[in-house]
Order: C-alpha cells, then sequence, then structure tokens
C-alpha cells in the first residue's frame, strides 16, 4: 500500500466508492465494509462491492492503494466470492451504521451516525463510533459548508463526539447470538440504568438486550422496569426463565409483576418457582394495590424473643443476602404475633450475651394489612422509620413495608 | 388500565372479551384520522361542497380505500418491529436519504400547524373572539397539555375531541338534505374532466392523504405496546377511524351543498362557509360549523408539533421525550418550542401572506408524500424485518396502485401550481 495515508478514517470516506481494478478499469462500489469480531478494537478484514447488482466479498489485502483511487492488486486474477468468510465477522452497514447501540459508559441509548477507523501500517482498525452532529453532517456531505459556516458565524469548530468500540454494544443483526459473550460490557451498567436502556430501546432490541442478561442481573433490572414494559418482556421468555428471575426478585416487586400478568401466565411461573417463595408470593398477592397488604414484602428476619444478640448478629449475616430490609428485626413469639422491633443500631450497640426482649422498646408502630397507602404514607411521614411492620387483625406479622415501596407511592414516575 | 386489560382479557365470553380488548386497544386509529380532518381538511370539504355540490361526493369511497390501506400497513409495521417509521427509515435507507426527508417533513408539518392555528382564529372570530386573544391562549394550551400532561391523559382528552366532530353531522341532519338524491350522487358517480374538478379532487385526496399520519400513527402504536396477537384490534381501529373522518367529511360535503351550492354562495374559507351557513340554514348551523372547526384546529395542533418533533429526532438520533430534562434533549424543546412559537407567531403578524405560504406547504406535503409511501412500500416486503408479516400479493397490488395514483394526482397538483 502506498504512502501519505491519513492516520484516521471514517465509514462514510469509504461508503459508496469507486473500486477500480487498474487505473481506469470500473470495477463497482462499496456498500459495507468487514470486521472481525474480536476485541478490544476489531479489524478491518474486507470490504463489500457491488457490481451489476450483486454484492461480492473482497478480502483487505487485495487493495493496494486506497488514495487517490481505490485500487486492486493487478497481479493475480480477481475470483468473486459472493459468500462470506466463515469467521466470527461484523457487517459494519448492516449491522453497525445508523443503529442504535448502547454507550455502556454513558449508560444511555445512541444512533450511530459514523464509525472512526484507524489505521496501523496498511490495516485498519475500528476505534470510535461518531455519534454526533458533526457525524451526521458528514453523511450527508455537508461538513465543510457546515464548518466554514459555523467558523464565519461564531467562530466555532464543531466537535466530534466519538464512543470508543470498547464502550459499545451492539444489538442488532448477529450481534444479538453473540451478546452473551460480548454482555460483560452490559453488567458494567447499574440495575437502574440497564433498566433505563432497556426502556429507551424499542422492540426485538428491548427484549433481546433482556434475554442476554443473566438471571440476577435481569432480576435486578426489571424491578426498576416501568411495569407496562415489564409485563411485555415477562411475556416474551420461556416460563422456566421467567420462574428463576422472578424467583431473584424482591417479593414486593415481584408480586406487582405477577398481578398484571393474565392469571394463567401468572400461575405457571408461580409453579416453576421454589416452593417456599412461591407461597409468600402467593399470600402477598391476595391483597390489593392500595393497601398495606399490597405493598409489603415477606423478605425480612423475624426472631423469638429468647435468642441473644449475638446469634441474631449471625443469623442477619446469613440471611441478609436475601432480604429486602435489613435494618431491623422483628420479634415474635411462637404463634407468630409481632411482639417487638429492633433497630440493626440497637443490635450493635448491645452486649453479645443479651436476649432480644431485653432490647426491645416497649412500644410497637405497625400497620394493619388492609389500610390504605396513603395512611401507611402517614406513618412513615410521621414515625421516620425505614421500614413498617404489618399486621394483621389477631397482631400476627405478615410482612413489612420497606421505604422503597413508599417512594413508589409518592413519586410513581420518578426514575 | 392494567386493571381493565387483565379485567377483559380473563372474562370468559368471547364476545365480551373481544369487545373489551378493543375498548382497551382503540385510539391510535380513531385519533390519528380525526386529526386528518384539520383546518386544511374542513376548509377543502367545504369548498368541494360549496362549488361543485354532491358532484364529488362518490370520491370519498375510492379514497377511504386508499387511507385504510396506507395506514394499516403502518400500524402492522408498528406492531411488528415496535419502531416508528422514521427510525426505520433512517436503519433502512441510511442517513443521507433520512436528512432531507425530515427537512421535508419538518416544512410540510410547520405549514399545517400554521394552517391549524389559522383556524383557530377564524373559527373563533365567527364567535367575536380577536385572533389576538386565541391564538396566543391556543398556543399555550396546547404547550401546557404536553409539558404538563402524560401520554395517557392527553389521549383520553383527545378521544374526547373526537366526540366533537358529531356537530358537523347535527349540522348535516338539521339542513335537512334529499337523502334520495344523495344516494343517487353515490351509485353514479360521475367525473368531467375540467381542470377546476380534477383540481378540486386532488385537492381532497391531498387533504386526506398526508406524510405526518404515518409517521404518528405508527409511533402512538408503538407507544400503545399493541402486541401481534392483538394486531386485528388494532387493525379494526384503523378502519374504523378511516370510516368516521370520511363520515365526518361526508357530511361537511353535504352541508354546504345543500346550502351554499344551492344558493350559488361563493366562499374561500371555512370560516367563509361557516359564516355563510348563518342566513341560510339559521344562527345556530353557523355556530356548530365553527365550532367544529375550532375543535379540529386545536386537536390538530396540539398533535403535530409534538409528533414532528419526536420523529425528527428519533430519524436524526437525539434524545427525545417530555420526561427527559431541556439539558438532555435540547434539540428535542427546541424543535418544539420553534414549531409552536413559528406556527402561533406567524398568524399574528399583521397581513401575513397566509394563502402563499398554505399553497407552498400543500406543494411540500405533495413532494414528501411519494417518498414516504415508497420507502414504506419498501419497509413492508422487507421480509427480515416484516417476519411473516409482509404484504400478500392482492395487498400489494392494491398498495402499490394506491401509491401510483396518489404519486401521479400530487405530480399533477405540483405541475399545475408551478
Amino acid at each position: 500500500m502506498d504512502q501519505n495515508l491519513k492516520d484516521f478514517y471514517f465509514f462514510s470516506d469509504f461508503l459508496n466508492r469507486k473500486v477500480y481494478q487498474s487505473s481506469d478499469q470500473r470495477m463497482g462500489k462499496i456498500v459495507d465494509l468487514v470486521a472481525e469480531r474480536a476485541e478490544p478494537y476489531p479489524m478491518i478484514i474486507g470490504i463489500m462491492v457491488q457490481t451489476q447488482g450483486k454484492r461480492f466479498y473482497l478480502p483487505w489485502e487485495k487493495i493496494v492503494r486506497i488514495e487517490p483511487q481505490i485500487t486492486l492488486s493487478e497481479k493475480e486474477p480477481l475470483v468473486l466470492k459472493s459468500s462470506l468468510p466463515e469467521k466470527d465477522i461484523v457487517l459494519l452497514r448492516e449491522e453497525v451504521m445508523d443503529k442504535q447501540i448502547v454507550d455502556t459508559f454513558g449508560a444511555k441509548v445512541v444512533r450511530v451516525n459514523d464509525l472512526h477507523f484507524l489505521r496501523v501500517d496498511s490495516r485498519l482498525r475500528l476505534v470510535h463510533v461518531d455519534v454526533g452532529f458533526r457525524g451526521l453532517m458528514r453523511r450527508v456531505g455537508w461538513e465543510k459548508v457546515m464548518d466554514q459556516a459555523l467558523r464565519w458565524l461564531f467562530s466555532y469548530d464543531l466537535p466530534n463526539q466519538f464512543i470508543s468500540w470498547k464502550y459499545v454494544q451492539v444489538l442488532s443483526g448477529s450481534d444479538l447470538l453473540q451478546l452473551s459473550v460480548s454482555q460483560k460490557k452490559l453488567s458494567h451498567l447499574h440495575p437502574a440504568d440497564l433498566a433505563d436502556i432497556i426502556e429507551d430501546l424499542s422492540g426485538r432490541e428491548r427484549s433481546a438486550i433482556f434475554h442476554a442478561l443473566d438471571t440476577e442481573t435481569a432480576a435486578e433490572a426489571l424491578e426498576e422496569i416501568d411495569p407496562k414494559i415489564q409485563k411485555v418482556l415477562i411475556e416474551t421468555i420461556p416460563v422456566e426463565k421467567a420462574s428463576d428471575i422472578v424467583e431473584e426478585m424482591s417479593p414486593s416487586d415481584a408480586v406487582d409483576l405477577l398481578a398484571d400478568l393474565p392469571e394463567e401466565r401468572a400461575e405457571e411461573i408461580l409453579e416453576g418457582m421454589e416452593q417456599e417463595k412461591a407461597e409468600d408470593l402467593r399470600e402477598l398477592l391476595v391483597h390489593p394495590d392500595e393497601t398495606a397488604g399490597g405493598l409489603m414484602t415477606t423478605a425480612y428476619l423475624s426472631l423469638t424473643p429468647e435468642v441473644s444478640v449475638e446469634t441474631a448478629i449471625s443469623r442477619l449475616r446469613q440471611e441478609a443476602p436475601n432480604l429486602d430490609v435489613i435494618d431491623y428485626i422483628y420479634v415474635v413469639d411462637a404463634e407468630e404475633v409481632l411482639q417487638g422491633v429492633i433497630s440493626i443500631r440497637d443490635l450493635l450497640t448491645a452486649q453479645s450475651h443479651q436476649t432480644l426482649s431485653e432490647l426491645q422498646p416497649p412500644r410497637v408502630v405497625s400497620v394493619k394489612l388492609d389500610e390504605d397507602q396513603n395512611e401507611v404514607v402517614e406513618a412513615f411521614a410521621k414515625y421516620g422509620f425505614r421500614a413498617l411492620p404489618v399486621v394483621d387483625e389477631e397482631n400476627h406479622l405478615r410482612g413489612i413495608i420497606g421505604f422503597r415501596s413508599v417512594l413508589d407511592v409518592l413519586a410513581p414516575d420518578a426514575g | 388500565m392494567a386493571d381493565y386489560t387483565k379485567w377483559v382479557s380473563s372474562s370468559r365470553g368471547s364476545l365480551w372479551r373481544t369487545v373489551g380488548l378493543f375498548f382497551v386497544l382503540m385510539g391510535p386509529g380513531i385519533i390519528t384520522s380525526n386529526v386528518d380532518n384539520d383546518a386544511g381538511g374542513i376548509t377543502t370539504y367545504s369548498l368541494a361542497g360549496a362549488q361543485f355540490g354532491l358532484k364529488l361526493i362518490w370520491s370519498l369511497i375510492p379514497i377511504m380505500i386508499a387511507l385504510i390501506v396506507i395506514q394499516e400497513m403502518c400500524a402492522r409495521m408498528g406492531v411488528v418491529t415496535g419502531k416508528g417509521l422514521s427510525d426505520l427509515i433512517r436503519e433502512k435507507f441510511g442517513a443521507k436519504i433520512t436528512f432531507y426527508l425530515m427537512i421535508g417533513v419538518f416544512l410540510t408539518n410547520m405549514g399545517n400547524v400554521l394552517s391549524e392555528f389559522a383556524g383557530v382564529a377564524a373559527g373563533m372570530e365567527v364567535f367575536g373572539v380577536n385572533k389576538f386573544i386565541s391564538v396566543p391562549l391556543s398556543a399555550f394550551l396546547v404547550w401546557w397539555m404536553v409539558v404538563k400532561g402524560t401520554y395517557k391523559s392527553v389521549e383520553k382528552a383527545f378521544l374526547v375531541a373526537c366526540i366533537f366532530y358529531i356537530s358537523y353531522i347535527i349540522t348535516g341532519v338539521i339542513v335537512k338534505p334529499d337523502w334520495g338524491h344523495v344516494f343517487e350522487q353515490f351509485t353514479h358517480p360521475q367525473l368531467s374532466f375540467q381542470p377546476s374538478e380534477m383540481t378540486m379532487l386532488i385537492g381532497l385526496v391531498g387533504t386526506t392523504i398526508a406524510p405526518w399520519m404515518q409517521f404518528y400513527l405508527q409511533a402512538s402504536i408503538v407507544e400503545k405496546g399493541i402486541k401481534i396477537d392483538e394486531y386485528k384490534f388494532a387493525r379494526f381501529d384503523v378502519v374504523m377511524g378511516s370510516v368516521i373522518v370520511h363520515i365526518v367529511a361526508f357530511f361537511i360535503i353535504l352541508v354546504c351543498a345543500e346550502t351554499l351550492f344551492k344558493h350559488g354562495v361563493r366562499i374561500e374559507t371555512a370560516k367563509d362557509a361557516a359564516l355563510s351557513l348563518a342566513p341560510l340554514a339559521g344562527k345556530y348551523c353557523s355556530y356548530l360549523f365553527a365550532f367544529g372547526l375550532v375543535n379540529a384546529s386545536l386537536f390538530s395542533a396540539s398533535i403535530l408539533p409534538l409528533s414532528t418533533t419526536y420523529l425528527i429526532c428519533e430519524g436524526l438520533g437525539w434524545e427525545a421525550g417530555i420526561d427527559k430534562k431541556f439539558v438532555e434533549a435540547p434539540q428535542f424543546y427546541g424543535f418544539y418550542s420553534i414549531i409552536i412559537f413559528l406556527g402561533a407567531g406567524i398568524i399574528l403578524y399583521p397581513n401575513f401572506p397566509l394563502i402563499p405560504i398554505m399553497y407552498f406547504s400543500q406543494v411540500i406535503n405533495g413532494m414528501v408524500l411519494p417518498f414516504v409511501l415508497i420507502f414504506m412500500l419498501l419497509l413492508i416486503n422487507d421480509k427480515k424485518l416484516m417476519m411473516g408479516y409482509t404484504n400478500g400479493p392482492i395487498f400489494n397490488t392494491i398498495a402499490w396502485v394506491t401509491s401510483i395514483v396518489m404519486i401521479s394526482f400530487t405530480l399533477i397538483l405540483l405541475i399545475r401550481m408551478i
């Protein structure tokens, strides 16, 4: 390949450019670039050329010159194959250009305007995607005009908006199948960000990205997703997977989701779950949405009064991963009647040999199962607790309401 | 909403279930079609009735079929792909084509918004309200509904607004037409190839099928999250909408034909039509007609700016959505404000050459529509995109014929105008 090449190229520098066999014999035009599927910066291994309505693959090695015109090697006769090389490849125009991608660094969905390549010797490597207005203008062919206008009017140069390829998660085409491989990129994201991304995507991309998540991440993200979309997502995946995911979710979120599903589907999902968890959820499902019962969760720790502080702390440590609320331990007698509430602060400051009955404060604040949700909010505001126990008519502890559920009542559209 | 869906889908009786599901899923088709009967539409129908009587009324049937065919394709694309039309066009045809198409769509929709605010001003003037009060007030109302309301409440408000189109039907009954004669006009279509008649016919087609509708319908289908197995309800919604819009159009033509045409009154705008109705059919007729105009204009004025902004941002890859802050989506809010500000502001400018501007927006409308139709046909026949839901041969034939007729009509219109 000849000298005086640029260090960087754009996809738009190649798209629709003519390809010459010798200096004057035109062969066709470039319709796509083919990259290997590799991390972090994939190399361009060939081009797709269109001649007389047909598309052919040409390996990059066949190109002898890029400037002033793309010229192919004359030494060996050209074998035009329409088949692509067998190894893992990405057709950049078909799968990346103009498509939506996830910028895992900025945690948002963006549309690709152009691609940015770095030249290493005679090969190109894909280093950035361009998502800025400048890239768009370059595609339209107005980059120079815009530059001059902006410089003349405001002495301003519009910068490129690049995202490094290592932060890019492609969503379309064959990459859907590969998603689980490159999924590491997605697992950097906070579940709440992931939820926003899933909400921003449309149609197949949305379900594809959700399918690719592992059960735990899927459950965490699902908790944060808008209920309408939650429902669609859970209906598109196989029942067994749905059961696994719902099992991982916090009981109060899981119940909200199940309540929105058609009855048969919800039942199928429950049947696929662990017995104990399913029963908890079934119990929660009975309560209407807008009452304390509808807000509560069953993932809390309850102990009997004669348990020692030492044992209580070790039980808490043990159970913590599965609990929705770890701020309090609930003291109940053998009949599950609520006796008292002990905060984690009380627990940590107490002597390890004391029993829970010695610690518990004389007065316990709780709400009734059928209490209206607005009353619950009032109680939270009044007492400033991070969680409230929910009891039935006979003062049996049935569940607890965490502060997060109250936030959903107060600001349903936030986040 | 979720409760209804659950209740409906779990109810046993199949008729109940069907009717119920339809009511849950209806909206996009009916709203889109009714927005279509905007200020420009009412003006065109009034003129058609006043100038030619019932002579052209048969044309409503082929126009309706064309509208159903085109809208159905959009609805299907929305349901199957879960993406908006400008999104699909960008992904299939690339940045360059999309960019120019978006400029075209922006200009035509800008013209449409302008004519909606002009409609508000004209309609309110019949009630004696100065345009310097009615236009800023309606612009604010439009802005407030979008920024402060959610899609759900806005949609409900719009469905209610659809009911007010009945005012035209009532007017139609008040003027006591000769129904036998009306029926005969439908069964014996006639067309003389006079230039004035042809222009009116093209005008009727042009006002009924506009580029923005396809974008808006598909976007609201996607927004509604309709699934493939619920698609038949969405289709019914689209068909219903197209039928309703033509019933309204029919009554507008009828009213003007039975009164203005019979007495040889010449009119130039929808406001003229409303005012001229008073001596012929009574004061209330005139008020009802004007009220319909205001309702239609306001209705379209609240949908068009937002839908235009959405589709442009979607196509060019900018952040969009009323739940975003200004710094997150500057282009979105910028475009939205520009459209409303210009649309309402220009109307208030004294002696503004409104008629040439509306003409110009019609020309661009005509230039953009063929592209949109061709893109749609290419997209809907893309097997990879539509999977098992591409057009069948019969549907394809109807769709292509419709598109070619539409395109040639708009081309004739363009040639006439230049």
